[in-house]
């Protein structure tokens, strides 16, 4: 109950705000991997610029969604430049939430029979 | 090709990014970099244009996006702290408002003046054509000579740089058929006034020319207020019609809600129309002049060119016509911008206002960053762990600048209403200085001068107390307990800010007191009557009525005898005018001024002949206002038409030209030769133009020669204004038809007659006072603080055997030293500033050491006084209590 009413300032995300947190969900990443995990995963349909990412960076982070890591891969590897961040609790619960929410739009579009109407023109 | 549009997107890229807040790049440019190159890197390898077109796009519209997103963010967030920081002090907050609002409001309400009188352009089409044409008599000292009808044809029909020229004379008529005899305004205009300056009729038409050709049907245009007023915006009025000067005059239009230049009238008639203007000797005599002329300059002609083209006419002139321009007088003419003439008497004191306001501005300003700098002492700490928490320094600049601007926000719009209530008042005082005075309202543009006064006033205090504190930030956190070296330096700061308070109040109070011992002295000047118990009433003699001289003398005969019987009536006497006339006082002396000569003095080639103003009077005018004989006999009722001519001078003609002889018996003629005045008396010097006119030449005629019976004159035994109604009644039974107005006491006269310098000195006074009282406060607010944050050293020194005695003189003689540190640079920018109000003074010197050194000891005072209470806190300090405190 806690956590809901927690997360729910912060619902609807935007989609940029839910990939970013979608493309953390199975580990760190440097913004630039973010921006590509994004690009790939949405089929180039969610297309992230510089601006527009390191905007919902800073604000995910100041919500406490993500984090900076601390941890840096192996030297050599590494850009000086790049910092990692990481998906906080709070941010998973926020991003579960975002998922409950359209898993449950998605339900009663379906109990509608949304999908079966054809495209008005 | 690589190699060179790399370096040259990365710089575009950077420049893109600067739009975001400083924070944020701090945080994010280089990673954003990396990313941003990353993607370019991916292009290139895909190859393409429409690739690398795109990213740029996006990249674009991100940043496009982002940036006004963040900076929103940011300036909300610094909104929402700054009204809780301000709830959290709500004295500090309301003096600060306050405070500004006074200096911002005083801003505004002269401004409001300043841009409707000084900036704004007549509210005329192309107003900037219109000009203002003035003869001229440079070695009589006249500046502004009226126009002849003979004149103005010449230069209506020899300019070559003028699209327009027209003439203007005003008159008092009065109109019969509309209730009683009612004196109207009458401006008699040239069939073309409106059409030139560009004025419609609200209703029905202005003049035509066939409306100018004497004989022409007599036809008025009313003012839109006298039509309004007096006839209830009568939609039929047009074709209504009315008797003025035994003739029927039909109203042919009415004007709109436009400000009248050069005079405000009830009705405008054309030139045929005004008996005088239309009368044979105004037609044909070269030497009567009456009229004003304007004109408007054809397009691309500056007012250089055309004052040139006048001036050039005007030689012509004296070369044609030698007897009306004599060598010795010399005339010429000149053009000069219609706005500048209108508000020629203005500007000085307007200025003058201008810099006041701004001072106290600035003091506000200098008042409020002090405040603010107080407050942040105790702020110190957190803004310190802020700026340890992450928080940019100019991330806290802007976080101060932002709090300074809603606070100064706050202020602009209380001074908005204080501006707002003061513009009847100011308005009326305006109005004694410029005719444009009705045009002072609020608009967008004083709104705008507000925002920007308010903006200005933010960044002013704001960036002074935030510069300060950013400085120290560091070291307090390191301190812990308030550190004494950033406390010391911020001292010297909030000192710097007081003495530059004191040095403001300083000139202000200069100001101030200036104008006050200007206006002391001024009544104290012996005007030369006896203002007392002495009434005046314009009386218009219908002039159709009274076609011979016989009929007007036997009819002023009548009045004075029957002014005289009315109980309450000491003496009486009849004028065309009176000392302190406002409409002397707008004319000035060369509205009542001609030149003459004396018998058997002969003027050697070049020499100007003497100047003097004229008054006709009858017998008992000098009893009446006690005006002192000084030599010879006053009139006697034997001095008229049928006896030799007479006349009487002041002390200062006989100064000027009979210095150690006696006048009396000498002869003076002010046509030629042809009648000669026998001098039989001298009476005393008259301030008659305004007190701060030195007395000049006059010559006074018998009435009884010289009709003109203006002006009724009546000494009372009573309080003079209780019996206008009686006297009026006198007037009405001697001629009903007589219109009586303009009913003055001498003393109101010539308490209006200081309205000016009075008005002008009242609001420097309360400029003055308010800074005083910001500065005073602000020296006992910063020496509170000092004792505040010494108690401990204090403590010791109390411990250590200073007398409480040592203490008081100590703190009083730091409080002392601002004063006199501030006073010091006070004196300096006085004196550099006396160039404006020089103009305004009277009798005194704008470095007149005795309110120099009255203010200085004003100021002194106030100083002590603000620091004795802190003084006297130290000198009572515990040394036990204060060294356990810390």
């Amino acid at each position: 109950m806690t956590k809901k009413r927690e997360t729910e300032p912060f619902l609807p995300l935007t989609p940029a705000m839910f990939h970013i947190l979608l493309a953390l969900a199975d580990g760190e990443k440097h913004g630039y991997a973010i921006l590509k995990e994004v690009a790939r995963r949405t089929e180039d349909k969610v297309r992230l610029s510089a601006g527009t990412l390191y905007g919902n960076l800073a604000r995910l982070e100041n919500a406490g969604l993500i984090a900076e890591s601390s941890r840096r891969p192996e030297v050599g590897l590494d850009d000086e430049r790049r910092r990692y961040y990481l998906l906080t609790e709070f941010g998973r619960d926020v991003a579960v939430a975002e998922a409950e929410r359209m898993e449950e739009a998605l339900g009663q579009a379906r109990a509608k029979k949304l999908f079966r109407k054809p495209k008005l023109a | 090709m690589e190699k060179q549009t790399l370096p040259f997107s990365q710089k575009l890229f950077r420049a893109l990014v600067r739009l975001l807040p400083f924070d944020f790049r701090t945080n994010y440019q280089g990673e954003m970099e990396g990313v941003f190159q990353e993607q370019q890197r991916e292009v290139e390898e895909r190859g393409g244009l429409l690739g690398a077109l795109k990213l740029w796009k996006e990249t674009i519209v991100g940043i496009f996006t982002t940036a006004p997103r963040e900076h929103w963010q940011i300036l909300t967030s610094d909104c929402g702290y700054a009204f809780r920081m301000m709830r959290k002090n709500p004295g500090f907050t309301a003096i600060a408002i306050l405070t500004l609002a006074l200096g911002i409001g005083a801003n505004t309400s002269i401004f409001s003046v300043v841009h409707a009188v000084l900036l704004r352009s007549l509210p005329y089409p192309q107003a900037n054509q219109l000009i203002f044409i003035r003869q001229q008599e440079k070695k009589l000292g006249i500046e502004d000579l009226s126009f002849s009808v003979k004149e103005i044809d010449d230069y209506r029909s020899q300019n070559r740089t003028l699209s327009g020229l027209v003439e203007y004379h005003a008159m008092s008529f009065t109109l019969f058929g509309h209730g009683d005899p009612e004196r109207v305004r009458t401006g008699v205009v040239s069939s073309n006034y409106f059409d030139m300056f560009g004025v419609q009729p609200l209703l029905g038409r202005t003049f035509l020319p066939e409306d100018d050709k004497l004989g022409a049907p007599p036809v008025l245009v009313l003012s839109y207020e006298y039509w309004k007023n007096d006839f209830g915006s009568d939609s039929g009025i047009v074709g209504k019609t009315f008797e003025m000067n035994d003739k029927v005059h039909t109203v042919v239009g009415v004007l709109p809600p436009v400000p009248q230049y050069p005079n405000e009238n009830d009705v405008y008639m054309p030139t045929s129309a005004c008996p005088f203007r239309s009368s044979k000797a105004h037609l044909h005599n070269r030497d009567m002049r009456m009229m004003e002329v304007f004109g408007r300059l054809k397009p691309g002609v500056t007012v250089t060119q055309a004052s040139a083209d006048v001036s050039a006419i005007a030689a012509g002139l004296k070369a044609s016509y030698p007897k009306s321009y004599p060598e010795n007088v010399g005339f010429t003419s000149v053009a000069a911008p219609l706005q500048e003439e209108l508000t020629r008497g203005a500007r000085p004191t307007l200025l003058l206002l201008l810099a006041a306001a701004a001072f106290v501005l600035l003091i506000a300003c200098a008042n409020v960053a002090n405040l603010t700098l107080s407050r942040m002492a105790k702020r110190e700490r957190e803004l310190a762990v802020r700026s340890a928490l992450g928080a940019g320094r100019s991330r806290l600049l802007r976080q101060l600048l932002t709090e300074s601007f809603l606070m100064a926000l706050a202020g602009g719009l209380l001074g908005l209403v204080l501006a707002y209530g003061s513009l009847e008042l100011i308005t009326d005082f305006v109005g004694r200085l410029t005719p444009r005075a009705r045009e002072i309202h609020i608009d967008s543009g004083v709104l705008l001068f507000t925002l920007a006064a308010a903006l200005g006033t933010s960044i002013l205090f704001g960036t002074l107390s935030a510069l300060f504190s950013r400085s120290n930030l560091a070291s307090s956190l390191k301190e812990g307990t308030a550190g004494a070296g950033t406390a010391r330096q911020q001292n010297r700061m909030r000192s710097a800010l007081i003495v530059c308070q004191i040095a403001f109040s300083f000139m202000l109070l200069i100001g101030a007191g200036l104008m006050l011992r200007s206006l002391i002295k001024m009544q104290q000047v012996n005007a030369g009557i006896v203002p007392q118990r002495v009434l005046a009433l314009r009386t218009t003699f219908t002039w159709s009525k009274y076609t011979s001289d016989d009929k007007t003398r036997v009819a002023i005969q009548q009045l004075l005898d029957r002014v005289q019987s009315e109980p309450g009536v000491l003496v009486a006497a009849v004028s065309n005018r009176y000392p302190f006339e406002p409409e002397i006082i707008t004319g000035g002396p060369e509205s009542v001024s001609f030149s003459f000569q004396v018998e058997g003095r002969t003027l050697e080639p070049g020499q100007s002949p003497p100047v003097s103003t004229f008054a006709a009077v009858s017998p008992d005018y000098f009893k009446a206002l006690g005006i002192p004989l000084k030599e010879g006999r006053l009139f006697a009722e034997s001095d008229n038409e049928k006896g030799p001519i007479v006349v009487i001078i002041n002390e200062a003609m006989k100064r000027q030209l009979w210095p150690n002889e006696s006048p009396i018996g000498k002869r003076v003629s002010n046509d030629g030769g042809e009648h000669w005045g026998t001098i039989v008396g001298i009476v005393g010097d008259v301030r008659e133009f305004g007190l701060e006119h030195p007395p000049i030449p006059e010559i006074y005629a018998p009435q009884k020669l010289n009709l003109s019976p203006g002006v009724l004159i009546v000494r009372t035994a009573v309080e003079p204004r209780s019996m206008a109604k009686a006297l009026t009644r006198a007037v009405h039974d001697v001629d009903s038809q007589m219109a009586v107005s303009h009913i003055l006491s001498l003393e109101q006269a010539r308490y209006e007659s200081m309205a000016s310098p009075r008005v002008t000195a009242s609001l420097l006074g309360i400029f003055a006072g308010l800074a005083l009282a910001i500065a005073t406060a602000g020296i006992g607010g910063i020496m509170a603080l000092m004792v505040s944050q010494r108690v401990r050293e204090i403590g010791i020194r109390i411990a250590l055997g200073a007398r409480p005695g040592n203490i008081l003189q100590m703190v009083l003689g730091q409080g002392m030293l601002l004063a006199v540190l501030g006073i010091g640079i006070g004196i300096a920018g006085a004196v550099g500033l006396t160039g404006l109000v020089k103009s305004l003074l009277f009798e005194v010197p704008p470095t007149d050491v005795v309110t120099f050194s009255g203010v200085g000891l004003t100021l002194l005072a106030a100083a002590a006084l603000a620091s004795y209470l802190p003084a006297r806190r130290a000198a009572a300090v515990d040394p036990n209590v204060a060294l356990r405190a810390e």
